[in-house]
């Protein structure tokens, strides 16, 4: 466990090899010597990275002029969609009915698989883990499509089966449940890995005071992950009230309106209307800062501490005679969560025409002959996503690593600020974000800009995925003692000694398990992609979205298959890397 | 064009040296094959390198709008005739007549656009479906189409809009009737162009009112069960303009991309996705605009009538 062998070498304050540790010390300490300078750098990039974007969205909310070089005439006289919106009542209502079904969603279908995986030798753990994060490589736009092509009159399964399930899927349960099974990982990732900190010695020193197996997890280990399950359903939160695809997919048909999708209106189509977009979204960010402070209400007000000391190695319970209903229970959710949909995904792009269905004398491989052939653009898109994916998720873990120790263990008043603004980028669409960047990176008054180079994908994709490391990091800092940081600072450690060798390691395995979801929801990104991507970039998301807009739904879903079965590939080489290395990063 | 410094033009000058091959930022509504065959045969042609960024028109317009301070793209090749209007009264087009556009008829082109192809819109319909073959649009009415039908949205297909808008300028208040009687018959309004289509192919709906008709005729081609109907009582064109922004920085580069569309071999890679080519003296793959009943529209005033239009479908059709 990285976890173990970090803390162990942190807190006796010995490196591996003894005589090079001190120099490396040293050199780590120069330049992050002191918290302030710490703090300095995790605001100044979180400010540069989304509270400058977001500033500037709010400007042109105000202004409607803004964006045409920077006018301010006019101000508020875009707030009309506010207050003269007959449908602004319920498309809130809906908005919130939406996010709390999908939470609800997520728990009961992410919370048991996640207990049993944190508590219990599962067989196959690390295959499960990686196929639960499957569902983030699967685009939202893509994963409706495939339910659609699976359920509609006349789908696959009607094919198969000889009934259909419209009358399911295009209503308010089918948005809820497709958008379930998006985001339910999160759960899952968040529940197992806060129980492995948690871990078996709290409720084994209840078992020895004479409580029950059952009393133990519910008095005991069940209050300590709250923390990180409150920290994951924000995430999901915040995510569903941003989805468009999937509501605008399904929901659509029956007049079903959430608040997101007056937002991408005004920017789908001419005339566009940049400041309504952004009006729309300062309703957006406000409902997520209301989540979030709840939020941090439940997981400050009481102390989570589990972790005071060297952690010990969790002896996982067995199950048993439970073995087989566990694994029917992870076999039931991974079926319907992944396999299914990825399952309707290949075979669309198996099939040689829409129309001939699913039939042996429909199967085609030209769909794959076509991204392959010379002229496609296709490989250049897999190479871009996949670097893109590469340092988003290094670069996000870092910076989010570093917030997360000033939000939780810093003393300036700027903490709670900086931790509300990294949730912003969650509730802000993409689509919005990406103008927010534009605005700012693309100002003629810059002398100097990463606008129009890959770099401004970077900026993005980061300012979009580092919700994830610092939700995650800081949901794991919370669970760990302060006395640890003080235990390091009394042997003579330096601040920047305390982080690199006791709160980093300690960090890393809620770290590594963001950064895979970063890696993951980095490689298919579309909608910043498509504002944000240098003319004659294309990435993943951008070449498979523009097959299904007018092109062919088959190269699209080949596309998305080339590019699955490659993240995947990745992520289960480096799990497994990790794991002969003795660490884990979704749970121990 | 990049216009402010960037870092990478300061690294690619480095490594390349600043007299680089002289190149255009184009952005281009879809659809991709077309763009990028179009890139790749200029680029050939005249060894000027083509940036390309093809998205929905939407998408397009949504950057142009964002990056009005301070502009990137050279040529801009959008779906909307409407969008090139707007574009112009801003002030943001600048002046130009390709000498190729001759043979292009007056009404494709302006002092400041002209039509890199046109489409029109149609009942795509699925010939599986076991629903009789319509033949125009208020055939679609028919019981026998009950819940097959689906339709973009106009609020996100602009195509869609000027069909609303059109219907109401040839059949008057008519329109409304119909379009009551289609929501009464159960008709779907899934989303913009793609949403509506696909479905059809699927077989989980029978026709879509109001296709972009090169789509669905690149669809038949492909193989998929679906035939391309023009109405009986006739239907909008979508011209796609093509313009040059006013502050390009490389004027004679964007002319020569124009020029090179409206070539012969620009407007046969044209024709080559069932758009109809702008060219009259070049042949489409469909029937041509000549074969077609179209009904005319007057941009300005639909763009007085958008939000009103707009409003009354969300009424009528869509009961909100």
């Amino acid at each position: 466990m990285a976890a173990e062998s970090g803390a162990r070498d942190g807190v006796t304050g010995r490196g591996r090899g003894d005589g090079r540790a001190p120099v490396r010390l040293r050199r780590a300490g120069a330049w992050l010597a002191a918290p302030a300078t710490l703090s300095a750098i995790a605001g100044a990039t979180i400010i540069l990275l989304v509270g400058i974007p977001v500033l500037f969205i709010l400007l042109q909310a105000v202004f409607p002029e803004f964006a045409r070089g920077g006018s301010f005439a006019a101000p508020f006289s875009r707030l009309d969609i506010v207050t003269h919106n007959p449908r602004l009542l319920t498309q809130t209502a809906n908005t919130l009915l939406l996010a709390g079904s999908v939470m609800l969603g997520c728990l009961l279908l992410g919370l048991p698989v996640g207990i049993l995986r944190g508590l219990f030798r599962v067989p196959g753990a690390r295959l499960w883990d990686v196929l639960f994060l499957i569902p983030f490589l699967i685009p939202p736009f893509i994963a409706a499509i495939a339910w659609m092509m699976l359920l509609q009159r006349n789908g696959y399964l009607e094919g198969a089966l000889g009934f259909n399930m419209s009358g399911f899927l295009f209503t308010f349960a089918g948005v809820a449940f497709v958008m379930t099974l998006n985001l339910f990982p999160l759960v899952y990732f968040a529940v197992s890995r806060a129980l492995e900190v948690v871990g078996g010695h709290y409720a084994a020193a209840a078992r020895v005071c004479g409580a029950g197996p059952l009393r133990a997890f519910v008095l005991i280990t069940a209050p300590l992950s709250v923390p990180a399950i409150a920290a994951s359903l924000l995430i999901v939160f915040a995510m569903s009230i941003e989805e468009f695809g999937t509501p605008a997919a399904l929901a659509a048909r029956t007049g079903f309106e959430v608040l997101v999708t007056g937002i991408y209106t005004r920017l789908s189509d001419y005339p566009i209307d940049l400041s309504g977009a952004a009006v729309g979204s300062v309703i957006l960010m406000a409902l997520v800062l209301a989540a979030f402070l709840l939020q941090n209400w439940i997981a400050t007000r009481r102390s989570y501490v589990a972790q005071t000391g060297k952690p010990a190695a969790i002896e996982r319970a067995e199950l048993g005679p439970w073995r087989w209903p566990a694994l029917g229970l992870f076999a039931l959710v991974g079926a319907i969560g992944v396999v299914i949909p990825l399952f309707t995904i290949v075979a669309t792009s198996l099939t040689g025409t829409i129309s001939g269905g699913l039939s042996l004398s429909n199967l085609s491989l030209r769909h794959y002959e076509a991204i392959f052939a010379t002229g496609s653009r296709a490989g250049q898109a897999l190479m871009t996503s996949g670097w893109l994916a590469t340092v988003t998720a290094l670069a996000a873990s870092l910076i989010g690593g570093l917030v997360a120790v000033i939000v939780v263990r810093g003393t300036a008043r700027a903490r709670q600020a900086m931790d509300a603004l990294s949730i912003l980028p969650n509730a802000i669409p993409a689509i919005v974000l990406a103008v927010g960047v534009i605005l700012f990176w693309n100002s003629p008054y810059l002398p100097v800009t990463l606008y129009g180079t890959a770099a401004i994908l970077l900026v993005a994709y980061t300012a979009i995925l580092l919700p994830y490391p610092i939700r995650y990091a800081v949901a794991q800092l919370r669970q760990m003692g302060g006395s640890l940081d003080d235990a390091a600072r009394v042997a003579g450690a330096s601040g920047a000694q305390t982080l690199g060798h006791v709160l980093l390691p300690l960090m890393a395995p809620a770290l590594i398990a963001a950064m895979m979801l970063v890696f993951a929801i980095a490689s298919r990104e579309l909608v910043a992609s498509i504002m944000l991507a240098p003319a004659g970039m294309r990435t993943v998301g951008t070449y498979v979205f523009s097959q299904f807009e007018q092109g062919s739904v088959q190269v699209g879903m080949a596309m998305s298959t080339i590019a699955i079965v490659i993240t995947t590939g990745i992520l289960l080489v480096v799990n497994l890397w990790l794991a002969r290395r003795g660490a884990n990063p979704f749970a121990g | 064009m990049l216009r402010t410094v960037t870092i990478a033009t300061g690294i690619a000058a480095g490594f390349a040296g600043v007299a680089a091959a002289e190149s255009i930022t184009v952005y281009s509504a879809g659809p991709a094959n077309l763009a990028e065959a179009l890139q790749d045969a200029f680029e050939a042609e005249t060894g000027i390198d083509v940036e390309l960024f093809q998205a929905t028109t939407g998408d397009v317009m949504a950057r142009l709008e964002a990056e009005e301070a301070n502009p990137q793209a050279d040529v801009v090749v959008s779906a909307s005739w409407a969008s090139a209007l707007d574009l112009q009264d801003r002030g943001l087009l600048m002046e130009y007549e390709s000498p190729n556009a001759e043979a292009v008829p007056d009404f494709l082109k302006h002092s400041h656009y002209v039509a890199q192809g046109v489409s029109a819109l149609a009942i795509a319909w699925n010939t599986e479906s076991g629903t009789p073959r319509p033949s125009d649009w208020a055939d679609l009415a028919a019981p026998e189409y009950a819940d097959l039908v689906t339709m973009p949205d106009p609020s996100q297909s602009g195509s869609a809009f000027e069909l609303v808008a059109g219907l109401q300028e040839a059949m008057g208040e008519d329109t409304w009737t119909l379009l009551g009687e289609l929501a009464e018959n159960g008709m779907i309004v899934p989303g913009a162009n793609a949403a509506a289509l696909n479905p059809v192919l699927q077989g989980a709906a029978a026709a879509v009112f109001g296709a972009v008709d090169y789509i669905s005729y690149g669809r038949a081609d492909d193989g998929e069960t679906i035939e391309v109907i023009a109405p009986e009582s006739g239907t909008v064109i979508a011209p796609r303009p093509m313009m040059i922004l006013e502050s390009t920085d490389n004027a004679e580069g964007a002319q020569a991309f124009i020029d090179f569309v409206l070539s012969e071999a620009g407007q046969e890679l044209v024709a080559e996705v069932f758009l109809m080519p702008a060219r009259t003296d070049i042949a489409a793959r469909r029937p041509g605009i000549e074969d077609l009943d179209i009904i005319e529209l007057d941009a300005e005033e639909l763009d007085a009538q958008r939000d009103d239009i707009i409003a009354r479908y969300n009424e009528v059709v869509l009961g909100r």
